[in-house]
């Protein structure tokens, strides 16, 4: 059975026990009473009925006498019978108190029966002085039942005194009774109504709150029911799916970051996209004139200005080619000795390079553009601003998995805060003039193209020299870097 | 604040209850008193003790008495009577045969109608008869016995103490009524039988019918006529205050000798106010015991049959000086 209905089963059934109690002692205590009224009622009235037969019998008696007919003595014999039966019910009446008038006055109806037969029997034997004496004593008899039924009477009243007053007191009190029962009854069921319906309306209401505050959009209060009942059961499942609510909440606001992120990414894209597109304009008219340039540099004997110029076509047709593509180690190794090729011819003496590459490593394909920022880097700090001019070590080693390409420098050395500003790609602001790819632009694509984000270590005590060392894996993770469109 | 309001209820809910408890235990209670019914009553004797004048302190012990023998012996014993109506009287003895009880103890009245009655009619039932205090003799009531004082005796001692204080000379006047009960007579013949032996004592015997003023007319005539008289005599005690009324009103009372018996309405009275000189006391208690016992043990065939004189209960003589 459901709880609730049960509860309300257990209320009702609680409530009709309690009325069943009270009707059936009510029922009980009247129906005694009226028994105790028939009792003194039928005292009164059999004592009264031998008043009434003993002088009934004296009537027919004195009829008989008279006229002797079988019709008056059948109506004599009636009574007589009437008087014994009158008799037999008085005789039951009998108790302590009145043990002796009560067999006086049954004695007395015998003596009036004897007397009745002896004036007959005298009247058979038409002996009618006798019969007639007999008669008279007959009446007189029937005279003392008549005092002594008065005489029981007020015996009767007097010996039940007591117990007509206790039954009027009681009767008296049992109204009073009745309105305390009531007042009690009705105070306790008002007392349990309240408390059984709280049991129920109670959950509810806790019920509604959590509805309430679930509808406002908290999801991270707990629901918690304390009944016995299907509104328990159904708070558990309400918080079973506030929690499930709670949980797809947080997945959503996960996706929600997710593509948050792809977003920036796209736009990252379009924004390195635009500006290569930016940097396309007119770039034949660049090389055109550059190799015009170098050729008349040519023509007029200046040979090495004609070779920096090619060099300088080269890279810059590199540039603006590659950015979006990926490589192969090779071409960028070719572009960075181009590159340097090119600040030599500035810094002459000064700008050392050892390089020292492992050739099997160079068919792993890597995004343009990767390393010739990073050695203008080490151009820039460490070679630029010395007067005695840097080294550079360029060194390219097999590691297993990985391909290690290393560039170290002797410059002043990178501080921790900056390291760690270039490894968290934020962007950072340049000291002097680069090529405009910048060190973190590295880092990202880098990322970006091997889907890894361990691909760059630096090294640098702060002081003197810093060490980068890319991690390139010889296998692609993902290759998506590939399909960007090409503008080249 | 909730704690506050559920004590209130609490109290208020024990409050009810108490009230409503003790109210219906007061209304369904049923401890009356009510007069078990009996069977056992049946197989006792069922006695009556019928005398003619109830409210006499005499007859109230004897009542007593025979009220608590009848109770020693288990034996149901009511005390009818009438309040000095002959007529009622006589109506009772009819019913108590009538209600066919186990036995009669019954004060003895020298009239035909008792004899009557106790002769033919209580005999004619098989209902024995006791009389006790005043006799009625056997021959001509058939009682069983009697119980009560010796009469004769009595006089006897009543007219001793006379002699005794009047000295062996004057004039008694013996005041009677006229129904000259049998006791009366044995009282009187008693009085007589010692004062024959006293030939200066005169004594003047006189009958009065017992109204009031009847009395105090025939104390005026017996005075006139015999205005030396020493001494009076009520033999029948209920005559002695009318009597002594009489007398006060003619002179002092101390001159004179009175003396009378206690089976007087007013003779206790009369005997510790000192109008009368002395009073035969008799002992009605034990009549009353001795005359149920008898009952019983007749009735039970103990003793049968009773002894036809009677069983005497003691009696002795009351002097003024001691009543008071």
């Amino acid at each position: 059975m459901n709880s609730i209905q049960k509860k309300i089963w257990t209320l009702a059934t609680i409530v009709l026990f309690i009325m069943a109690a009270i009707w059936g002692a009510l029922t009980y205590y009247n129906q005694k009473t009226q028994d105790q009224y028939n009792d003194i009622l039928q005292r009164y009235l059999r004592m009264n009925e031998v008043t009434s037969a003993s002088q009934h019998m004296i009537a027919s008696l004195n009829n008989y006498l008279l006229a002797p007919t079988p019709d008056n003595l059948e109506l004599l014999h009636a009574s007589k019978s009437n008087i014994q039966r009158a008799k037999a019910e008085v005789s039951e009446l009998q108790n302590v108190e009145n043990a002796f008038a009560i067999t006086s006055y049954t004695n007395l109806i015998d003596s009036l029966v004897e007397t009745t037969d002896r004036s007959l029997l005298f009247q058979s034997e038409k002996d009618s002085e006798a019969s007639s004496d007999a008669f008279d004593e007959a009446t007189r008899i029937s005279k003392y039942i008549s005092e002594m039924t008065l005489t029981l009477l007020d015996t009767e009243l007097k010996t039940y005194d007591q117990f007509y007053r206790g039954i009027i007191e009681q009767s008296q009190e049992l109204k009073k009774t009745g309105v305390l029962l009531l007042l009690l009854i009705t105070f306790l069921l008002l007392l349990f109504t309240y408390w059984f319906s709280l049991s129920i309306t109670r959950p509810v209401q806790k019920l509604t709150l959590a509805a309430k505050e679930l509808s406002r959009g908290r999801f991270d209060l707990q629901i918690e029911v304390n009944s016995n009942d299907e509104i328990s059961f159904l708070a558990k499942m309400f918080d079973r799916m506030r929690v499930n609510i709670n949980n797809l909440i947080s997945e959503i606001q996960q996706k929600a970051q997710l593509e948050k992120e792809l977003q920036e990414n796209k736009l990252l894209l379009q924004e390195s996209q635009l500006r290569s597109l930016q940097s396309q304009i007119n770039p034949h008219f660049l090389f055109n004139t550059l190799d015009t340039l170098s050729k008349k540099a040519y023509l007029e004997g200046s040979e090495e200005t004609s070779d920096l110029l090619v060099s300088v076509a080269g890279l810059l047709r590199y540039n603006l080619k590659r950015l979006d593509r990926s490589v192969t180690l090779y071409d960028e190794v070719k572009v960075m000795r181009q590159y340097i090729d090119i600040q030599r011819a500035r810094f002459t003496e000064r700008l050392r390079l050892y390089a020292d590459i492992d050739d099997s490593c160079l068919h792993v394909q890597v995004p343009g553009l990767t390393l010739q920022p990073i050695v203008e880097n080490a151009v820039i700090h460490a070679v630029e601003p010395m007067e005695e001019g840097g080294v550079i070590w360029f060194r390219i080693i097999d590691g297993g998995e990985r391909v290690f390409v290393e560039i170290e420098d002797d410059g002043p050395g990178m501080t921790k805060e900056k390291i760690k500003q270039i490894l968290e790609e934020h962007v950072v602001e340049t000291e002097g003039h680069s090529t405009g790819i910048g060190f973190s632009n590295v880092v990202k694509r880098l990322r970006l193209f091997y889907g890894i984000d361990d691909v760059m270590d630096i090294q640098s005590d702060g002081e003197r020299g810093t060490k980068v060392i890319l991690k390139i894996p010889k296998t692609r993770g993902i290759d998506s870097y590939d399909k960007a469109p090409d503008r080249g | 604040m909730r704690k506050t309001v559920i004590g209130i209820l609490g109290l208020l809910c024990i409050t009810l209850c108490y009230f409503t408890f003790v109210s219906a235990e007061k209304a369904f209670r049923s401890d009356w008193k009510l007069p078990q019914p009996t069977d056992a009553m049946q197989s006792q004797y069922r006695l009556v003790l019928i005398t003619q004048e109830l409210e006499m302190p005499f007859w109230k012990k004897v009542g007593e008495g025979a009220e608590k023998q009848a109770q020693q012996e288990g034996a149901s014993l009511e005390v009818w009577g009438s309040y000095g109506n002959q007529e009622d009287f006589l109506k009772k003895i009819e019913i108590a045969i009538d209600t066919k009880v186990d036995g009669i103890i019954v004060q003895g009245l020298d009239t035909e109608s008792f004899k009557n009655l106790t002769k033919v009619k209580a005999a004619f039932h098989g209902i024995p008869v006791i009389t006790v205090a005043n006799d009625v003799p056997m021959s001509e009531s058939l009682r069983r016995t009697y119980v009560g004082s010796d009469q004769y005796q009595a006089g006897k001692m009543i007219a001793n103490q006379l002699v005794q204080d009047m000295g062996t000379e004057g004039t008694v006047i013996l005041l009677a009524d006229a129904h000259q009960e049998y006791y009366q007579k044995q009282r009187v013949s008693g009085i007589q039988d010692v004062l024959k032996s006293y030939p200066n004592v005169r004594t003047e015997y006189a009958e009065t019918p017992d109204t009031r003023e009847q009395i105090i007319a025939t104390t005026r005539d017996l005075m006139n006529r015999l205005p030396d008289v020493d001494a009076f005599i009520a033999v029948n005690a209920d005559l002695a205050e009318a009597m002594l009324l009489e007398v006060g009103r003619r002179s002092q009372i101390e001159p004179y000798h009175i003396y009378s018996f206690d089976d007087g309405r007013e003779s206790l009275r009369l005997m510790q106010q000192g109008k009368l000189d002395g009073m035969i006391e008799q002992s009605p208690e034990m009549m009353g015991q001795i005359s149920v016992d008898m009952m019983l043990q007749w009735l039970r065939g103990e003793t049968v049959p009773l002894d036809m004189n009677g069983y005497l209960t003691e009696i002795r003589m009351l002097k003024a000086m001691d009543a008071q």
